[in-house]
C-alpha cells in the first residue's frame, strides 16, 4: 500500500512539475518585433484574462466587450482584426500568463496585446512583451507597484486605461473614514499582488487617520472563510476584502453574518459583480461608473446588448472596450505611418499619442505624461441594495 | 473559548464532507486497490447536479416545494447521478484495465480527473454557482440554530454534520452487517477466492463505485449548500479526501471516517489559531508524517508480505 500511496504521489508531482514548467520564463527575444506586417493583413488582436476558474466572468464580461469593439471599430478603421482570447485562472498563479506570452510573442500577426488583466499576471509577463518590443494594454490590472515607485513590476510597455490602487487605496480608505466613521477595520490578502497592494494602500491611509487595523491573509484557494471569520473581532466596522472572486466576498459576508458579526464587507473593484456578490448593505469599489448613465454611450450600449442579448452592461466590460479601442488606433496610426505597413515597435510608440474624445467611461480619454496610466481618471463606490442592485454613493 | 467553539464546529463540517469524500477513496481502494484520482471530480458533478435540480425546484428565492422535501431531493438528485457516474467510469475507464499493471489504471484515473473538469467547463462555463442557501426563508438556516453559549450552531451546519454522520452509519452497517457488504469485504480480501466462492466481482465492483460516488455526490452538496461551487473545486476536494483517507488509513471504512475529522480539525485550527496561509502546510505535513511513521494510517492494517 505504501509503495501505491508513494508511486501516486509521484505521478501527481510529476504532473504538477510539468505544468509549471510550461510557464518558466524562458522568453523568446526574435525579429518579430521589428517585422513589418502588411495593414491589409489579419491582424489578431488577443486578450489575456481568467476565462476559467473562480475569477472567469471577468474574462465572459471583458471578452464580450473587446469582442464588441473589435467588430464594430476595425473596419472605419481600415483593419482586418481577428480577436482571441487567453485564459489565464487566477487560481493557476502567473504561468499559465508566461506561457501565453510566449505564444502571442511567437505570433507575427499580434502587434499589440489586450492585458492581461489581473495585477499578477502583469508582473509576470511584462518583460517578455517588453523584450519584444510589443505593447500590452490592461483594462483592469489596478497594483500601483505595475507603473510607479521604485520597485516597478511592470515595464514600459505596459499600459492600463483604468486608475491604479494609488487611487482606490485612498478614495476606499477616505470614504470609510468620511462617510462610514469607521473606529475598527479588519483587512484581508490573498498573498496575490493585487490584494496585498490594495490592502496596503487602504491600511495605511487608515492608519493615518487613526482607524484601528486588523491584517488577515487567507490563501489563494481558499473557500470556506468560516475560520477566518472568527478572528474578526465583533466590534469591527469594516472587513475590506480585496478579492478576485465575487462569490468568495458572498460567501465571507453570509458567514459574517452567520456568526453574529455585524462588520460590513467593503470589496475592491475585483469583487465588482451583481450577479455574485450581492450582500445587502456591502460596499465595492470600482473604476468605472455606470456607463448606462453615460449618454454619448447610449448608441455602444444598443449595439452591444443587440450582440450579446440578455446579457446585463457590467463595469469591468467597458474598460476592455476602451483598451481595444486605443490598441486599434495605435495600429491605425502606426498603418498610417508605415505607409500600410505596421511593426510593434511602431504600434508600441504611438501608444501613447492615442486621445479619444468621447471616451466610454465618460469625457474624454488622455494619457498621463508621467505614467502609462490614464490622466485624471477616478474610482467609485457603491453599496449593494436589498435588491442587489449597485447604488452609486461615492 | 467561544472561538474554540465557533472553530470546532467549523472543524466538524468541513471534517464531514473530507470523510465522505474519503469514503469514496477508501472504498474503490479497498475493492480494486485504485487509487480513483477521478472522484473529486465526481464531487464536483454532484455539486452541479444538486444545483441544476435546485433551479428546476424554483431556486432558493421561489422554492415550489417545502424547504426539506427541497434539500432532500437535491441530495438524492445528486448522489443518483454521481451513482450513474461512477458506473460509467468504472465500465469504461477501469474495467479494460483492471487486469493491466497498476499505473495504467491509475493514469487513467486522472485522464478522467481531467476530462470530467474539462467536460464540465465546456458545457457550463466557469462562473461559479452559488447555491443561495441564504434566501431560503430570509437566512433562517444561517441565522437559526442551537445557541451554545455566545456561539450558535446554525441550521444549515447541523444539516451538513448529521446527513454525514448519518450517511457514514448507514454505510458501516451496509458493509459490515448486509450479504453485499460481505461480498465487498470477501472481494477486497482476495478478489480471486471470492469469484471461486461464487461472489459475482463484476456486481461487486460496480456497487462500490455506484456507493463510493453516491456519497461524493452527496458531499459535493453538502459543500455546495454553504460555499460557491465551480469546475475547479474538485482537484482541491480530491486531493482532502485522499489525504483523509491515507490519515485514515486507506481502505479502511471507520479510518476515512477519522481521518476526515482529523483533516477538518487541522484545518479549522490551523486558520483560526495560526494562519490560513499555514493551514494547507500542516494539512499536509500531517499526511508526510503518517506516511513516515505510520504507513497503514491511523486504522489500517499494516502490509505484510509472505516472502
Amino acid at each position: 500500500m505504501k509503495k501505491s500511496i508513494g508511486f501516486a504521489l509521484v505521478v501527481l508531482v510529476t504532473a504538477a512539475l510539468a505544468a509549471s514548467a510550461q510557464g518558466s520564463p524562458k522568453v523568446v527575444v526574435s525579429a518579430l518585433s521589428s517585422q513589418a506586417v502588411s495593414c491589409k493583413s489579419t491582424i489578431t488582436l488577443p486578450l489575456v484574462t481568467p476565462v476559467t476558474g473562480g475569477a472567469g466572468f471577468l474574462g465572459a464580461e471583458q471578452g464580450a466587450w473587446a469582442k464588441y469593439a473589435v467588430t464594430s471599430l476595425a473596419k472605419p478603421l481600415g483593419l482586418k482584426i481577428k480577436f482571441v482570447l487567453g485564459d489565464t485562472p487566477v487560481e493557476q498563479g502567473p504561468a499559465p500568463a508566461q506561457t501565453l506570452a510566449q505564444k502571442y510573442i511567437a505570433d507575427k500577426s499580434v502587434l499589440v496585446l489586450l492585458g492581461p488583466s489581473t495585477s499578477g499576471a502583469v508582473a509576470a509577463s511584462s518583460s517578455a512583451y517588453f523584450q519584444a518590443k510589443m505593447a500590452h494594454i490592461s483594462p483592469s490590472a489596478t497594483r500601483t507597484d505595475l507603473t510607479q515607485g521604485s520597485t516597478r513590476e511592470a515595464t514600459s510597455a505596459f499600459f492600463r486605461d483604468v486608475p491604479g490602487d494609488y487611487i482606490q487605496g485612498p478614495t476606499d480608505a477616505n470614504y470609510m473614514i468620511n462617510k462610514l466613521h469607521v473606529k475598527k477595520v479588519v483587512l484581508l490578502d490573498f498573498q496575490e499582488p493585487y490584494s496585498v497592494g490594495l490592502a496596503d494602500a487602504v491600511q495605511a491611509v487608515l492608519n493615518k487617520a487613526g482607524v484601528s487595523t486588523t491584517r488577515l491573509t487567507a490563501s489563494n484557494t481558499t473557500t470556506d472563510y468560516s475560520a477566518l471569520v472568527t478572528k474578526v473581532p465583533s466590534d469591527a466596522d469594516v472587513v475590506f476584502f480585496p478579492t478576485q472572486k465575487p462569490p468568495d466576498a458572498q460567501t465571507f459576508a453570509q458567514q459574517l453574518l452567520e456568526q453574529g458579526k455585524k462588520a460590513k464587507v467593503f470589496g475592491g473593484d475585483g469583487s465588482n459583480d451583481p450577479s455574485q456578490f450581492k450582500a445587502t448593505g456591502s460596499y465595492v469599489s470600482n473604476f468605472a461608473p455606470d456607463i448606462t448613465g453615460v449618454t454619448s454611450d447610449k448608441g455602444i450600449i444598443a449595439g452591444w446588448k443587440k450582440a450579446n442579448p440578455g446579457k446585463a452592461v457590467g463595469s469591468f466590460g467597458p474598460p476592455s472596450y476602451g483598451a481595444a479601442q486605443i490598441a486599434l488606433n495605435a495600429i491605425h496610426l502606426a498603418c498610417l505611418q508605415g505607409h500600410g505597413t505596421a511593426t510593434r515597435q511602431t504600434v508600441l510608440r504611438n501608444i501613447k499619442k492615442v486621445k479619444i474624445k468621447n471616451w466610454i467611461l465618460g469625457g474624454s480619454f488622455k494619457w498621463s505624461t508621467k505614467t502609462n496610466d490614464p490622466l485624471n481618471a477616478k474610482f467609485y463606490i457603491f453599496q449593494i441594495q436589498s435588491d442587489g442592485s449597485y447604488k452609486l454613493v461615492g | 473559548m467561544d472561538q474554540f467553539i465557533q472553530l470546532s464546529i467549523d472543524a466538524l463540517t468541513l471534517g464531514s464532507v473530507y470523510a465522505l469524500i474519503a469514503l469514496g477513496y477508501t472504498l474503490v481502494y479497498g475493492v480494486l486497490k485504485l487509487l480513483n484520482f477521478a472522484h473529486g471530480d465526481v464531487f464536483m458533478v454532484g455539486s452541479f447536479i444538486g444545483f441544476g435540480v435546485l433551479q428546476l425546484l424554483g431556486g432558493t428565492s421561489n422554492p415550489v416545494v417545502p424547504i426539506w422535501a427541497l434539500l432532500t431531493l437535491v441530495t438524492l438528485a445528486a448522489m443518483a447521478g454521481c451513482a450513474a457516474l461512477g458506473v460509467v467510469i468504472e465500465r469504461f475507464a477501469y474495467r479494460p484495465l483492471r487486469d493491466a499493471p497498476r499505473i495504467a489504471p491509475l493514469i487513467s484515473a486522472l485522464g478522467v480527473s481531467f476530462f470530467l473538469a474539462n467536460s464540465m467547463q465546456l458545457l457550463f462555463g466557469a462562473t461559479p454557482r452559488n447555491y443561495d442557501t441564504f434566501e431560503l426563508s430570509n437566512g433562517a438556516l444561517y441565522l437559526r440554530g442551537i445557541d451554545i453559549g455566545n456561539v450558535r450552531l446554525p441550521l444549515l451546519r447541523i444539516i451538513t454534520i448529521s446527513v454525514a454522520f448519518v450517511m457514514m452509519v448507514l454505510l458501516w452497517f451496509l458493509v459490515n452487517r448486509t450479504r453485499t457488504g460481505k461480498a465487498m469485504r470477501a472481494t477486497s480480501f482476495d478478489r480471486e477466492a471470492a469469484a471461486m466462492m461464487g461472489i459475482d466481482i463484476d456486481r461487486v465492483i460496480v456497487f462500490t463505485f455506484v456507493l463510493g460516488s453516491a456519497l461524493a455526490g452527496a458531499a459535493g452538496v453538502m459543500f455546495a449548500l454553504r460555499v460557491p461551487t465551480q469546475v475547479s473545486i474538485g482537484f482541491v476536494a480530491g486531493l482532502k479526501g485522499f489525504t483523509a483517507a491515507v490519515i485514515g488509513g486507506i481502505g479502511s471504512i471507520p479510518g476515512a471516517m477519522a481521518g476526515g475529522l482529523i483533516l477538518g480539525f487541522a484545518e479549522a485550527y490551523s486558520q483560526g489559531y495560526i494562519s490560513t496561509k499555514w493551514s494547507d502546510l500542516i494539512v499536509f505535513s500531517i499526511m508526510i508524517a503518517f506516511m513516515i511513521f505510520r504507513p497503514q494510517g491511523l486504522l489500517g492494517r499494516a502490509d505484510i508480505r509472505k516472502v
